[in-house]
């Protein structure tokens, strides 16, 4: 009896499964059909077959909502195309995703990507050439604002285009450096001093720091920089900063501010949650921060709050990060692909509403020179240093392998800012790991 | 050839079809093509970049002091849950043995954190193991004890995974064991108590004996879940910091978008470890478990 009844359930749960499969595909072209219907009626000069397009991106929460905004203008002022919208989790997750979606030619027309990994797909050769869409469309390259190109070329083609991009920053403050009667510091030196002044310790413990960052490569990277280092050497075959010292003085000042209460290190898990909140309550002074950051620290904060340039050692520098978006090269309607790609770039309409809520950054020259740009610069200020700032922007990190160096180097950092290891035998260890894994 | 005698035959295989489909497409494939791809420098978007390169991805993982790294991180991680767990439950299931209400209640207790997503629970142990605002060190400072960094130094991070895992997995465990304990006649223990027998002994010679096919069972089954312990490291530690906390399927999982190839190579091992281990139980152990 019992055996009965279980090959029951399985024979039902398997017919229930089969029909699942069967009814899916049968919506989709349901779907279809009933816009083929409907085209010719809404929009006559249009083609006659209404295109459906996939697009995954990685925006959940208030900023999923805004590109949510953004399909559905797109939607409703094109009438043969329609886009599909999908959330795939974070960064990380989508690329995991999209892996598995090409291996098995379900990937989707457009999807937002990760800058850092654009390089790793286009060398897979599943990204299409924009360049000749480019051209039709009668747009140039130099509309796009160059600091956020570093990672849209790869062997001459332009594989991806800027779409929701940020930079790190440095966020003050300023009513607590005024209490010390300090300026927002422009220098590692000035930086240093300033943030050692700030310390407050009682009984031991402090219960304020000078400043903080995030757990992320983003810092140190900027910092590299800024002491005019790269990541990668020139022919990407060893790291390039290491045989010049560089390495070893960035790390080498992190862990003498770390030593004074002058830097606060976050705990790697939620580290960007942490420092935010501890700069809220005024428990440190000062944090190097994405862009992004901006819009909700300053609804969130009661004290005169600035932003300000990284500060320089011996250059200004700072690395720029976010996702751009692509075409997938095995997309079947690329015509409609790019019209919506093309919109979201340089429509009024598209990514810009979506550029002035969230706080990424404009990144075509039509934007920044836009009216709602000009005024949202003139109500916050603290936006358009962030847009002055890419002057700077400099990406050493570009390279197919970075996703895999980039998990040396945080085991560097964890080394180095945790466990406070020897920092030269740290680098030493984390060049040997970064050149096995260069010379693949 | 008799056709009744043909159809007869051929039933039986007909009856399995369905669930040996399901075995092969589910469970053979998926075997077989892991370790396929462990042969690869395998590009999964690209096959047509992909290079057979024999066992090298293995050559590879026994040069890499990473994976040492993080197949002593598993053992020390896997002796430390299942050592721990066995004597903290079979020590509460003994006291919680007899039935009073009391106990009922104690025991739904320590079954709660059971019935909670591991998730949310390494969420809030990871909130309360914060070194500064922490909850943990709030009160270890409060009884003038010394604090820890928990997660943040790689000296007691892994210490920290245990404990969260410990704590969430022990209540199932002691459900077993209270079962367990609840089933032994009772006219064993006062056979026992006729001949004077001392407590200690009589849980050594007749507790610990009756409830042994429940503890291998414990043995095996914690000794494979914790080898293939993921969820609290991602949650909680990333692996970090500096791969203090890192564990072979954690380290399969931070590959996988990178070098698939590896990943797998990595997989495959993990599988032979588990299965040794799992034969070496059952021919070491097996011959000292009662069953009645």
């Amino acid at each position: 009896m019992k055996k009965k009844l279980s090959m029951l359930v399985t024979m039902t749960v398997m017919t229930g499964l089969l029909a699942a499969c069967g009814s899916s595909n049968g919506g989709n072209a349901g779907a279809e059909n009933a816009g083929n219907a409907n085209a010719p009626s809404n929009a006559p000069a249009a083609p006659a077959e209404k295109v459906t397009l996939q697009f995954w991106h990685s925006m959940g929460g208030d900023n999923g909502k805004r590109i949510d905004a953004m399909i559905q203008r797109f939607n409703e002022s094109h009438d043969n195309i329609e886009v599909v919208g999908t959330f795939q989790g974070g960064y990380d997750e989508t690329v995991t995703k999209l892996q598995q979606a090409v291996a098995s030619g379900s990937a989707p027309d457009v999807s937002m990507l990760e800058r850092a990994y654009v390089e790793m797909f286009a060398d897979s050769e599943v990204l299409e050439d924009l360049t000749p869409y480019l051209e039709k469309s009668g747009i140039s390259a130099d509309e796009f604002t160059p600091g956020l190109m570093g990672h849209s070329y790869f062997n001459d083609q332009l594989v991806s285009l800027p779409l929701n991009r940020s930079t790190p920053i440095l966020h003050v403050n300023k009513t607590l450096l005024d209490e010390k009667g300090l300026a927002v510091p422009t220098t590692w030196e000035e930086l240093e001093a300033a943030a050692n002044a700030l310390v407050v310790k009682e009984n031991g413990e402090y219960t304020r720091y000078g400043f903080s960052m995030p757990y992320d490569t983003w810092y140190p990277i900027a910092m590299i920089s800024q002491a005019e280092g790269t990541f990668f050497n020139e022919d990407k075959t060893s790291i390039g900063f290491y045989d010049n010292g560089v390495g070893m003085k960035v790390f080498s000042q992190l862990k003498k501010l770390q030593g004074t209460g002058a830097l606060y290190y976050p705990p790697s898990t939620d580290s960007g949650n942490i420092v935010n909140g501890m700069f809220k309550e005024g428990k440190v002074a000062m944090v190097y921060q994405s862009t992004g950051s901006i819009g909700g620290l300053a609804s969130a904060v009661d004290f005169d709050y600035v932003t300000a340039f990284l500060p320089k050692d011996k250059v200004f520098a700072n690395p720029t990060g976010g996702a751009n978006v692509s075409m997938l090269a095995a997309s079947e309607n690329k015509e409609g692909a790019w019209e919506f790609i093309r919109w979201m770039e340089t429509d009024p309409q598209g990514a810009l509403p979506f550029i002035l809520e969230s706080g990424y950054l404009p990144f075509t020259k039509s934007m920044v020179e836009s009216q709602e740009m000009k005024d949202l610069w003139a109500k916050e200020p603290n936006r358009k240093v962030a847009y002055d700032q890419l002057q700077y922007a400099v990406d050493t990190n570009n390279d197919v392998a970075w996703p895999e160096v980039m998990h040396e180097f945080f085991s560097a950092i964890e080394a180095i800012m945790y466990d406070s290891k020897d920092i030269q035998a740290t680098l030493d260890t984390f060049k040997k790991e970064a050149d096995r894994i260069l010379a693949d | 050839m008799d056709k009744q005698r043909l159809g007869e035959t051929l039933r039986p295989y007909l009856m399995i079809a369905p669930a040996m489909a399901g075995i092969f497409l589910f469970v053979l494939y998926p075997v077989v093509f892991l370790g396929y791809l462990s042969l690869y420098d395998y590009n999964l978007m690209n096959k047509a970049k992909s290079k057979f390169i024999g066992f090298d991805n293995f050559a590879e993982i026994f040069s890499r002091e990473d994976f040492y790294k993080s197949l002593s991180n598993t053992v020390f991680y896997t002796a430390g849950v299942v050592i721990l767990t066995l004597l903290l439950s079979l020590l509460l299931a003994v006291w919680l043995g007899k039935k009073s209400k009391f106990n009922v209640f104690v025991q739904a207790g320590i079954f709660t954190p059971h019935v909670v997503s591991i998730v949310s629970i390494a969420l809030v142990w990871l909130w309360m193991m914060e070194p500064n605002l922490g909850f943990l060190n709030y009160v270890l400072k409060a009884f003038g004890l010394p604090t820890s960094e928990w997660l943040q130094s790689s000296k007691s991070a892994l210490m920290s995974v245990i404990l969260v895992s410990v704590w969430q997995g022990i209540g199932y465990y002691v459900l077993i064991l209270v079962a367990a304990l609840q089933s032994i006649s009772p006219s064993i223990y006062e056979a026992a108590a006729l001949d004077n027998a001392s407590k200690l002994r009589t849980f050594w010679k007749i507790t610990l004996p009756m409830i042994s096919p429940q503890l291998f069972f414990i043995l095996v089954i914690m000794t494979i879940g914790s080898f293939k312990v993921f969820d609290t490291v991602k949650v909680m530690t990333g692996g970090g910091p500096n791969n203090a906390t890192n564990t072979l399927v954690y380290y399969i999982y931070e590959n996988r978008t990178t070098n698939i190839g590896y990943a797998s190579a990595t997989g495959v091992v993990l599988m032979a470890i588990i299965a040794l281990l799992t034969f070496v139980y059952f021919r070491l152990l097996s011959r000292k478990v009662h069953y009645q």
